[in-house]
């Protein structure tokens, strides 16, 4: 086993941090924060150096890079508090419609996103809060040539902007996946707490679509949930992005900030909650990493790896958000001050498809289940 | 990045494997158990030569010290099958693990062969003198003195905490030899012989066992040979930090396997033992989720260090995942003692629980496992010094 990332992902790694240092410095996440920007320029750049092909697998028309290397891209966008459809469109939409549709009509589905030319995004929850499609609810019927939609969908991240939305709903009680043109639907967005990933209420009611977009054969229960696998492991790599940077801007404030005569880091009370900080985000950084790895294999274990991970972030950001901004004192509580902007995406990402709790919770069940740890 | 080892690396498993079949004790000759850290039962210490001999008992090492120059991996697959059959390498750990390490590391050629192929072929054993009733997390502020008189040492002073000292032939004690200096260069480190009169061990009892582990040791006028001394005179504070370097990469794996033994009966109980009635309850389920997270990322940080380590790059993780594997540990043993509730405290183990040819504390009651784990987080260095050592020399914090 080698546990460590190969020269060639080493480098990936550095390019991907210099060309987002250069295109999603702070200003532009603060830009997006005070409303002056959507991060659209972002997305047109990245597009231009075909990050989404990148990360779209060969089947799907990408450029097949594996999921090692997305998770190398995820984390640097997390740590960039980097906004935009990237990961909405590659971890959510794409998967979706890959499991879905499999992959050769996938590829022909997802060419546009290759390119750059569409963004998409999946509404899957109604409500809960778990992403768990055995939960969906909304439908949809045939009605001649076209199917007819019913039911509202939570927390669709780019909801309002996304151009297409792949909804899971019943058909005749089987899930199933349903391509929605973005423009068809009303959505109605939430007031976010991170404007740089925004998530809607959509509402399917009385939504009609061509039936050649319901994707794939049969139920999808579980092409859903193998999709949600890829998304949840995005998350938890954002995640960890996010509380790497709060990490990197507490640990350098604790060596700068001078009180009674001495930095601050050199009080114990500091020193302990950036070990303890250290240790949450090495512990997260190795199971995100397991789980991409499981992920580029499809090995058997990726379910687990995937909440695992997902949690592992999830307790991550938890100590780096409230020790991070703790720790800073009061110009941590600033609008001036970039921390925020890091904390808020760090708090989305454990929000977001299923708390650290929940998939916890999984984890202890798959593991009672298989009997091995 | 992958999942597998090698195939290499795999028939170094296989013929570990095989060797372990063919040459492990009896279960039967198992009857005699130890009763401290430095005591080997008869047939613990004819299997313990028996891995010196063939090159078994530290693979790392050459042969000529009860090796084969096994690499890093070889040696982590030698780890893997000792913990997933439940077999101790050594009841004298520290006789193996610190003193004999440290005597190859820093000793001379006729140390070596003296003192420490005799303590890994069991044939002697060994106890570690570094703690004093002044001296704890402060070790270096050390007190027990040692004078150069001519071709011999004068000791006087006293040790605390000294774990098997009762039953150990001799003890690698650190001493001040110069009180004149700064205190980490005025330590030297001495091979003492148990019997040398004016040695006086005081056993005690610890708070998870009957049988005491733990020692005071008092030294009046105790007189050591010169050629007792390991590396050179006042530098035993290297001698002290150093002396783990060839396991350095490895330690990490008794964590790792101590937690997933562990989380092995916790499973069997809550599937169908004791504990049944604990496995729908969410808030036992959330903190097992936890644990089974520590233990993944326990193992995958020892990996990413093993593969950093073959790179040829600095390795700076060990504090931190002592902290993480210790702490863990005391974790879930608390979890599972609130779940199991009231039989939690029940004490009987069951006999089939436990494997002959591992350490007798692998299985006790949850109370009682969870009190052992504090041995974790104490010694070796506490967490909170291991969190000092962490946000000073990783982190870049001033001291
Ligand atoms: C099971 C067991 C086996 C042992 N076996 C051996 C052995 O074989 N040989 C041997 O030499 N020793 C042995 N020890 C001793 C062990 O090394 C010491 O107990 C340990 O170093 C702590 O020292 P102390 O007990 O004096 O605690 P102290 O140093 O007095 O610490 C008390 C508390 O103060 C905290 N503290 C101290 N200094 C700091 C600081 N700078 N910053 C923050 N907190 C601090 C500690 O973390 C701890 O919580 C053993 C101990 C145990 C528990």
């Amino acid at each position: 086993m080698e546990f460590e990332f190969t020269e060639d992902q080493l480098e990936l790694q550095r390019a991907v941090r210099d060309i987002l240092d250069a295109e999603a410095p702070p200003e532009l996440a603060r830009a997006v924060a005070d409303g002056e920007s959507d991060g659209a320029e972002l997305w047109g750049t990245l597009a231009g150096l075909e990050w989404p092909a990148m990360a779209l697998p060969a089947d799907a028309g990408g450029l097949g890079f594996g999921w090692v290397e997305l998770a190398i891209v995820l984390e640097e966008l997390g740590r960039h508090a980097a906004p935009g459809p990237f990961v909405a469109t590659v971890t959510q939409f794409a998967p979706l419609v890959l499991e879905a549709a499999g992959p050769e009509d996938a590829a022909v589905l997802l060419s546009d996103v290759a390119a750059g030319r569409t963004t998409g995004t999946v509404a899957v929850d109604e409500g809960a809060g778990t992403w768990d499609p055995a939960g969906v609810q909304a439908t949809t019927r045939r009605d001649g040539d076209h199917l007819v939609l019913s039911g509202t969908k939570h927390y669709v991240v780019d909801g309002a902007t996304a151009d297409e939305i792949a909804a899971v709903v019943r058909l005749d009680g089987e899930v199933r996946v349903v391509l929605v043109p973005g423009s068809s639907v009303q959505p109605v967005e939430v007031m976010p707490i991170d404007p740089g990933v925004r998530h809607s209420t959509v509402s399917l009611d009385g939504v009609r679509v061509p039936a050649d977009r319901l994707l794939g054969r049969g139920d999808a229960t579980r092409a859903t949930r193998r999709a949600l696998e890829e998304s949840v492991a995005a998350i938890a790599a954002i995640t960890l992005g996010a509380c790497q940077q709060i990490f990197d801007i507490i640990n350098a404030h604790a060596k700068e900030r001078i009180q009674f005569g001495v930095p601050i880091g050199s009080f114990q009370a500091v020193k302990h909650k950036l070990a303890d900080m250290y240790r949450d985000i090495e512990r997260a950084r190795v199971l995100v990493y397991y789980a991409a790895l499981t992920l580029a294999e499809d090995h058997p274990d990726r379910t687990l790896a995937a909440s695992m991970a997902k949690a592992a972030a999830g307790e991550a950001q938890r100590r780096c958000v409230q020790d991070g901004l703790q720790l800073a004192g009061g110009i941590g509580y600033t609008w001036e001050h970039d921390l925020h902007l890091f904390l808020r995406r760090a708090k989305v990402g454990e929000l977001h498809f299923g708390s650290a709790s929940h998939h916890r919770r999984r984890v202890a069940r798959l593991f009672l289940q298989s009997g091995a740890a | 990045m992958r999942l597998t080892y090698s195939p290499e690396v795999e028939a170094f498993r296989a013929e570990f494997s095989a060797w372990l079949d063919a040459n492990l004790p009896d279960e039967a000759a198992t009857a005699v158990r130890p009763r401290s850290s430095a005591d080997i039962p008869e047939w613990s210490r004819s299997f313990q030569r028996r891995m010196f001999d063939d090159g078994w008992l530290v693979p790392g090492y050459p042969p000529e010290f009860g090796g084969r120059n096994a690499d890093l991996y070889e040696q982590a697959v030698f780890w893997e099958e000792l913990g997933r059959r439940r077999i101790t390498q050594s009841f004298n750990p520290q006789g193996l693990g610190i003193v004999s390490a440290s005597i190859i590391t820093f000793g001379t050629g006729e140390q070596k062969h003296r003192w420490a192929v005799p303590i890994m072929r069991a044939e002697r054993t060994a106890a570690l003198g570094m703690s004093e009733p002044g001296a704890g997390s402060d070790l270096a502020g050390l007190s027990t003195r040692a004078v150069l008189d001519g071709d011999r040492f004068i000791v006087n002073g006293q040790k605390v905490w000294t774990s098997g000292a009762h039953h150990a032939d001799v003890l690698l004690a650190f001493v001040r030899t110069d009180p004149d200096v700064p205190k980490h260069k005025g330590i030297s480190a001495l091979i003492i012989e148990t019997d040398t009169p004016g040695l006086v061990r005081r056993p005690f009892r610890d708070i998870t066992r009957p049988d005491p582990d733990f020692n005071e040791v008092f030294f009046d006028d105790v007189e050591v040979p010169r050629e007792n001394l390991v590396g050179e005179l006042n530098d035993g504070w290297r001698v002290c930090t150093g002396s783990l370097a060839h396991e350095r990469e490895m330690l990490w794996i008794l964590w790792s396997q101590g937690l997933d033994r562990m989380l092995d009966d916790m499973l069997e109980q809550l599937n169908d033992g004791a504990g049944a009635g604990a496995a729908g309850d969410p808030v036992v389920l959330d903190g097992l989720g936890s644990s089974i997270m520590d233990s993944w990322a326990l193992r995958l940080l020892g990996q990413r260090q093993l593969a950093r380590s073959r790179r040829g790059l600095h390795v700076a993780d060990q504090s931190l995942l002592k902290l993480l594997g210790s702490e863990a540990q005391q974790k879930l043993s608390l979890l599972m003692l609130e779940a199991l509730g009231p039989a939690g405290l029940d004490r009987t183990v069951p006999p089939d629980a436990q494997s002959p040819y591992e350490s007798d504390r692998a299985a006790l009651s949850w109370a009682d496992r969870y009190f052992f784990t504090f041995a974790g987080t104490i010694s070796g260095g506490t967490s909170e010094i291991h969190r000092n050592i962490i946000a000073e020399r990783v982190l870049g914090q001033p001291r």
